[in-house]
């Protein structure tokens, strides 16, 4: 329904009750938890329970609440809309539905609050649902209680949603009269709302709304079911419908009559009902429309008949118009008739209202006052005047741009590119064509001396330079003019700006300061630089100090390092000792070898199993009697190839202070994840 | 007579088109609709230009310009430059001019004698625009907004305004002009005048959403169609009034 019918809003779907039910209690299930044991703790069974409980009762107010907030008050709509509800739906019943649905809510928020009371006291997981069971069985058998009621809302909600939209605040002619007249032929005529119509009366058994256009406004047409002239009390919901369009809206009332009788009504009983309905039409321009004019007409009445109609017309305020809707004769001034009449209405009560002002400056014509002599001519080409207005069906109309993006749009290679165009004299004559209908260059409508010129390329660039820099053919003179002026400028003192080049000693000491800052800012950033360094630190422990260091230290805190100074002179002259004797050793060696190099087999061969561990064995004599690093070493070589390999191999880690597997390393025996903190059950405190 | 158009979806084709009295400015866009409503109207009168303005497609609202010249801003490429003075007829001249309130479109309205611009645009801005668009030059706001471009549309004939224009301004301002003003509305009620609507002195093209009624306001005031001001206070007047009040 969106807008229709004044405008309020579409309605949901109203549930039946057992849908109802269905909804509740399924969303109760869905929405909250399932799981319960009868060994928990007894409070939190009870709120399982209150909450289901609690739950559902919400549940249901809300979703009735959304129904009694949808449904619009009857008595707060437009008085049309109130009465044309009222004998759609009878204003009664759609009270009492709204009214007991209401009933039922407030009926559902006290079942639950008294069983959320009895709840507290439950004392085993069977008693509080049992309880729960009861609250919820009575919710649901509170709501099958509004079955009727909430048929009917259901009912009248798809009704309402298939209603025209009806405005009742816009500009509205309505048609009435007898059945049969004429009245939805009239309105198809007029408008594009494509009325069922029928040569039998009460064809049309409902409000139907068309729009037409006129006067650059939209007029809203509302044709009417036909009207009997009886009594008020005795019409039927269909005529009921007539009579309050008629009495509520604010509209221009379009009766029509059937001179010709063919209607089945007389010309007399169509009179009676004017006069009858005449209240109805207090305060509205009224149009009298003699329809089917084409089988007769005013004139061709009888002159009891004539009399008839000559008293209606003779009322002040009411206009006669002919027409027929077979023959389309005065159809559209019956129209026109109508909506001048309504305008004149409607725009008179407006005038008289506070609006009028707000508007009256775009009712205004501001004519200038001539300020000077000056002729200030429309500049209209003598072409546009003859140019022929554009017609698509026009065979012989101009071709568009956007033709040819329809012929090409086949190939989807229509675009256009201020850039594009500038290539395509390299290419042969079909590929130009082909490129050419490709991109319907821009440069085509270029308006240039030489039509050769368009499409010469051009560079943007030229040895560095934006060539656009030098569009003018007098561009150095006018540089030279403007350095010319510059000079001079600058010679008559122009951009001398005054003496605030030199520095006052306040301003001296700031900068001093900041220069300072600066410097130490400095320093304290390389220190903590320094600090953070990613190489291995070696430990003081394992620093090699020399002895005179480590004697000067302890001298310093006041330390007698006498005693270490004896031992290391000792360990000095064993060390001396030992480098002496290893020397004597070599020379002999030497020497032997001397006479007779490698000619003796058993040296060679001492000298190969004394090589590698000889060398070792001189440097401390408490140290381990073996070298175990030249251990399955065979010869000297090997040993050094070994020693230079595995340097070589440990230098990146080490320079990278990096750990790696020939680290000592001792894994976490006991992590603290594993062996402290609370369990699933109990705990892991073993003490 | 007034054109309805649209802008790939968007009724404020008077940021994508500018029109004058000797050429139209359209922008680039992805198919040729636009274009076409242009050129259908004014093809073999006056030439309709593709262009961009610094990139972007919003020329109407960067340039500002009449019969005798066309003002764009200091972000327009050499290019495109280049682009207009080719396409443009030698008789319109270009500048590109250094402004700070570099949308020039709402900052500037004229026709081919007067032009209206912000109160605070430069002094040697105003010059140029006095000397390239041969007009005389008002500082004046419309309806207390200094944006005048986007608040006004004019052409020699007429000109209409923002619809919250006094009926005392309206006549200042239309004395300062010397054509006959009238305040309106363009694409269903919306007020930016410049923004719904481009016109000059034998065509008008309006965003899609303009109504009839709108339209007949904008034939009206702008002498379209054989129709003179006065419709808008003798013919049209019961219709406004039932709209509007």
């Amino acid at each position: 329904m969106a807008t229709a019918l004044g405008g309020f809003k579409a309605i949901a779907p109203v549930p039946s009750a057992s849908d109802f039910v269905d909804i509740a209690l399924s969303s109760t299930q869905r929405k909250l938890p399932t799981v319960i044991h009868k060994n928990f703790k007894i409070s939190r069974i009870r709120n399982f329970y209150m909450r289901k409980v609690k739950y559902c009762a919400n549940t249901i107010d809300e979703r009735i609440g959304k129904i009694l907030t949808e449904f619009p008050i009857l008595e707060n709509l437009h008085p049309f809309l109130m009465h044309f509800l009222n004998i759609l739906y009878d204003k009664e019943h759609w009270k009492i539905a709204l009214g007991q649905l209401n009933k039922a809510r407030h009926l559902v928020d006290q079942v639950a609050k008294d069983y959320l009371r009895l709840l507290k006291f439950a004392d085993s997981l069977y008693r509080a649902k049992q309880l729960k069971r009861a609250a919820l069985g009575r919710m649901a058998t509170i709501l099958k209680g509004q079955k009727n009621a909430l048929e009917f809302l259901e009912q009248v909600r798809q009704h309402l949603n298939r209603l025209p939209a009806i405005d009742p605040n816009t500009r509205t002619l309505i048609i009435c009269g007898f059945p049969n007249v004429g009245k939805s032929s009239f309105m198809n005529k007029v408008t594009r709302a494509d009325v069922e119509t029928a040569p039998y009366p009460f064809t049309t058994k409902a409000l139907h709304v068309g729009h037409t256009d006129y006067k650059y406004l939209r007029w809203q047409i509302i044709d009417t079911p036909g009207i009997l002239d009886h009594d008020i009390k005795d019409m039927n919901v269909i005529e009921m419908q007539s009579i309050t369009a008629l009495a509520h809206l604010r509209a221009a009332c379009m009766y029509f009559m059937d001179l010709s009788e063919q209607c089945g009504y007389t010309v007399e009983a169509q009179c009676k009902l004017f006069q009858s309905i005449q209240p109805l039409f207090r305060d509205k321009p009224v149009i009298v429309v003699f329809n089917k004019v084409d089988i007769a007409r005013y004139d061709d009445l009888t002159d009891e008949n004539k009399a008839f109609v000559d008293e209606i017309l003779a009322q002040p305020g009411i206009q006669s118009v002919s027409s027929s809707t077979i023959t389309e004769e005065g159809v559209m001034s019956v129209r026109d008739a109508a909506c001048d009449a309504l305008l004149a209405h409607r725009v008179e009560q407006k005038m008289r209202g506070s609006r009028i002002d707000a508007v009256a400056n775009k009712l205004h014509v501001a004519v200038p006052k001539q300020r000077d002599t000056k002729d200030r001519p429309a500049f209209i080409p003598a072409k546009a005047l003859e140019k022929k207005k554009y017609d698509k069906e026009d065979p012989e109309r101009i071709r568009l741009e956007r033709d040819d993006e329809v012929a090409m749009s086949g190939l989807g290679i229509f675009t256009q590119d201020m850039k594009s165009t500038s290539t395509r004299r390299f290419w042969s004559i079909p590929i130009q064509l082909l490129i050419y209908l490709a991109f319907p260059p821009l440069a085509e409508n270029y308006i240039l001396d030489d039509e050769e010129w368009k499409y010469d390329v051009m560079p943007e660039f030229m040895d560095g330079k934006n060539v656009a820099d030098f569009f003018s053919a007098d561009i150095a003179e006018q540089l030279s003019k403007l350095e010319e002026e510059e000079e001079r400028l600058d010679g008559e003192g122009f951009y001398e700006s005054g003496d605030d080049e030199e520095l006052n000693s306040e301003e001296e000491e700031i900068a001093d300061a900041a220069a300072q800052i600066v410097r130490s800012k400095a320093i304290l950033k390389q220190k903590s630089q320094a600090k953070h360094i990613s190489r291995a630190i070696i430990p003081r422990k394992a620093k090699n100090v020399t002895l005179k260091q480590f004697t000067t230290g302890m001298r310093d805190i006041g330390l007698d390092p006498k005693h270490l100074e004896r031992r290391a002179a000792v360990l000095g002259e064993k060390d001396k000792a030992a480098y002496d004797a290893y020397v004597k050793r070599q020379e002999a060696k030497e020497a032997a070898e001397g006479k007779a190099p490698a000619a003796d087999g058993d040296v060679e061969m001492q000298d190969v199993a004394e090589g590698p561990s000889g060398s070792a064995r001189g440097v401390s004599a408490r140290g381990p009697k073996t070298n175990r690093q030249f251990a399955g070493m065979a010869t000297d070589a090997q040993a050094t190839k070994a020693a230079l390999l595995r340097k070589f191999a440990v230098r990146e880690p080490n320079r990278m202070a990096r750990a790696s597997e020939s680290d000592r390393h001792i894994p976490i025996t006991r992590p603290k994840w594993m062996m402290s903190g609370k369990r699933k059950q109990g705990t892991n405190d073993r003490r | 007579m007034a054109v309805r158009a649209q802008f790939e979806n968007s009724s404020d084709i008077g940021v994508f088109a500018k029109l004058t009295n000797s050429y139209c400015l359209t922008a680039l866009a992805s198919s040729s609709n636009f274009y076409s409503v242009f050129e259908a109207e004014l093809q073999d009168v006056i030439p309709v230009i593709h262009t961009t303005i610094a990139g972007t497609r919003i020329v109407g609202r960067l340039t500002a310009g009449n019969r005798h010249g066309l003002l764009v801003p200091s972000t327009t490429t050499d290019q495109e430059l280049q682009h207009l003075r080719n396409a443009l007829p030698e008789e319109v001249a270009i500048r590109r001019i250094e402004e700070r309130l570099s949308a020039l479109g709402n900052v500037i309205a004229c026709n081919d004698y007067v032009a209206l611009v912000h109160p605070d645009i430069d002094r040697e801005t105003e010059e140029i625009i006095a000397d390239t668009l041969k007009v005389e030059v008002f500082r004046q706001t419309v309806a207390s907004n200094v944006l005048v471009g986007s608040y006004c549309a004019l052409s020699n004939q007429g000109g209409l305004v923002h619809p919250k224009t006094s009926r005392s301004e309206q006549d200042e301002l239309s004395s300062l002009l010397q054509v006959p003003l009238v305040a309106g509305t363009v694409n269903r009620g919306s007020d930016v005048i410049g923004a719904g609507l481009v016109v000059n002195d034998w065509c008008a093209f309006t965003g899609i959403d303009t109504t009839a009624t709108e339209i007949s306001v904008i034939e009206a005031t702008f002498k379209l169609q054989g129709q003179t001001q006065s419709a808008v206070i003798n013919e049209m007047r019961d219709s406004l009034i039932d709209n509007y009040a």
